[in-house]
């Protein structure tokens, strides 16, 4: 049963969760400013508690920092690719309107950052379990965590796509869905790995001050360190 | 009856749909917006549109449309230096795209009348507009992009590599537009315009050479020295690999 028109229903959560497609679908083909803004709460609360908890480990202020930068990153990759990804949909084959392919991708935000949301109590039990971020002990626990926040990321971020993916085979198509799929990730992989990069840190280190951007925020970028590193790993001169 | 005198059932002939077939593509396109609307929504009307008498004032439209968006994404580019690019990169990039088109534009025409087409200059000329818009509005739907990496990296080869990425994108879907218009002018072999289409391809990189520095700085306005442009990349990577390139001071 639809809400009613100009009311927040947290019901609606349930139902992007469970990617409903049908609904989802007839909830994208029309504008409902209180829905997006509903969306846009969830990424702000789920993204930024779970920033929040990765934080914690390394101090409270850090905690503070990263609860505001990890929606920030979600929010300003959805908004820079918002023009291109809808350019991109009617010329892949799915011709829906830029206003649905931007509430489609901030929709699978939202899934993402529910789930995320969801698991920031575990991780905010793993880091008050973790002994204190110190120089020099801490290696293990720090792989331990960065592992556990790369596997949740990866899940949220995947079951997000899936729901997005479902949602575009509705609206166009199994093939014109997958290529459409393919074309915004490629772009929100490029737009949201240099935006994390300038908005580091997030866990942070012991051996460094806690701050909101490092001095060097705006110096290189994601795939220059990337490819700076395979260099330094395979000796290349 | 003897079977074998029946007479088989005539299997009607699978033609391509014909340009204006649907009423929605008759509708006029009145504005660049509306152009810009039915380039990426609506290809086939924008192609009937071309076809039609008068379509000049369209085809002006469309290139002015490509100039303003090939500026707007020339600034982007122009703020990785600043100061005179900002002016000097916008120049070069929409008086690059439009002077590469119009040099290509007599071969592309040539190359439609060899493989058969039965297209008009007018029509041709529209295409090669259409190819430009396309381009040039996907590259505006980059600058967001291009331009955080802009305020992030200081290394010109990075940012060239990203330009030229972008430009590769947009290129792609233009091709890809001209294309499907060739495919509704009887052409009978699509060779000639993929020939075409490597030419053009080498011009406008040969062009992004000739009018360094686009992205970064130099003292005088157009190059000293005469390059191609795959010489031109092998410094860049030179300089890059050898540190100098993680610096703006030179293109």
């Amino acid at each position: 049963m639809q809400p009613p028109a100009g009311k927040l229903n947290l019901r609606e959560i349930s139902v992007l969760l469970r990617g409903e497609s049908e609904t989802i679908s007839v909830w994208s083909a029309g504008w409902n400013a209180r829905r997006f803004a509903l969306h846009v709460g969830v990424i702000i609360l789920g993204a930024g508690i779970y920033g929040a908890a990765m934080g914690w480990w390394r101090d409270p202020q850090q905690a503070m920092f990263v609860a505001v930068k990890f929606p920030l990153i979600i929010l300003l990759t959805a908004l820079g690719n918002a023009l291109i990804n809808g350019m991109f949909a009617p010329l892949l084959g799915l011709n829906i309107p830029f206003r649905q392919s931007f509430s489609a991708v901030v929709m699978s935000f939202a899934i993402t950052s529910a789930i995320l949301g969801a698991f920031s109590p575990l991780i905010a039990f793993m880091t008050w379990n973790a002994p204190p971020m110190t120089a020099g002990v801490a290696n293990i626990n720090y792989s331990a965590i960065m592992l556990a926040h790369v596997a949740i990321v990866a899940f949220a971020g995947v079951t997000g796509n899936v729901r997005l993916f479902q949602l575009l085979v509705k609206l166009g198509g199994r093939y014109a869905a997958l290529r459409v799929l393919c074309a915004w990730l490629a772009g929100n992989l490029l737009l949201g790995s240099q935006l994390s990069w300038n908005l580091r840190p997030f866990i942070g280190s012991p051996t460094l001050p806690v701050e909101f951007f490092r001095q060097n925020a705006f110096h290189g970028n994601f795939f220059e360190a990337v490819f700076h590193a395979l260099r330094q790993i395979f000796q290349f001169n | 009856m003897n079977e074998s005198n029946a007479i088989p059932p005539v299997i009607p002939a699978v033609t391509p749909r014909q340009l204006g077939d649907d009423p929605a593509e008759r509708v006029p396109i009145t504005n660049a917006f509306a152009a810009i609307e039915a380039l990426l929504r609506q290809p086939r009307r924008l192609l009937f549109q071309l076809r039609q008498p008068g379509a000049g004032g369209l085809i002006a439209q469309m290139v002015f449309v490509s100039a303003v968006c090939a500026l707007v994404y020339g600034v982007v580019a122009g703020t990785f230096s600043g100061g005179t690019q900002l002016w000097a990169a916008p120049a070069k990039i929409a008086g690059g795209l439009l002077v590469s088109a119009a040099i290509c534009l007599p071969s592309l025409y040539i190359f439609t009348c060899l493989s058969g087409a039965q297209a008009r200059l007018a029509e041709v000329c529209g295409l090669l507009a259409g190819l430009l818009m396309l381009m040039t509005i996907l590259l505006v739907g980059f600058a967001p992009v291009a331009w955080i990496f802009s305020q992030s990296t200081e290394s010109v080869a990075w940012m060239g590599f990203l330009h030229l990425v972008f430009w590769f994108v947009a290129t792609l879907f233009g091709v890809r537009f001209m294309k499907h218009g060739f495919a509704h002018a009887e052409a009978k072999s699509q060779a000639g315009v993929n020939v075409w289409i490597c030419i053009f391809l080498l011009v406008a990189l040969q062009m992004t050479t000739a009018l360094r520095p686009i992205i970064g700085t130099a003292d005088t306005f157009f190059p000293t020295e005469k390059k191609f442009f795959i010489g031109h990349w092998i410094n860049c990577l030179d300089k890059a690999t050898s540190g100098d390139g993680r610096t703006n001071s030179r293109d």
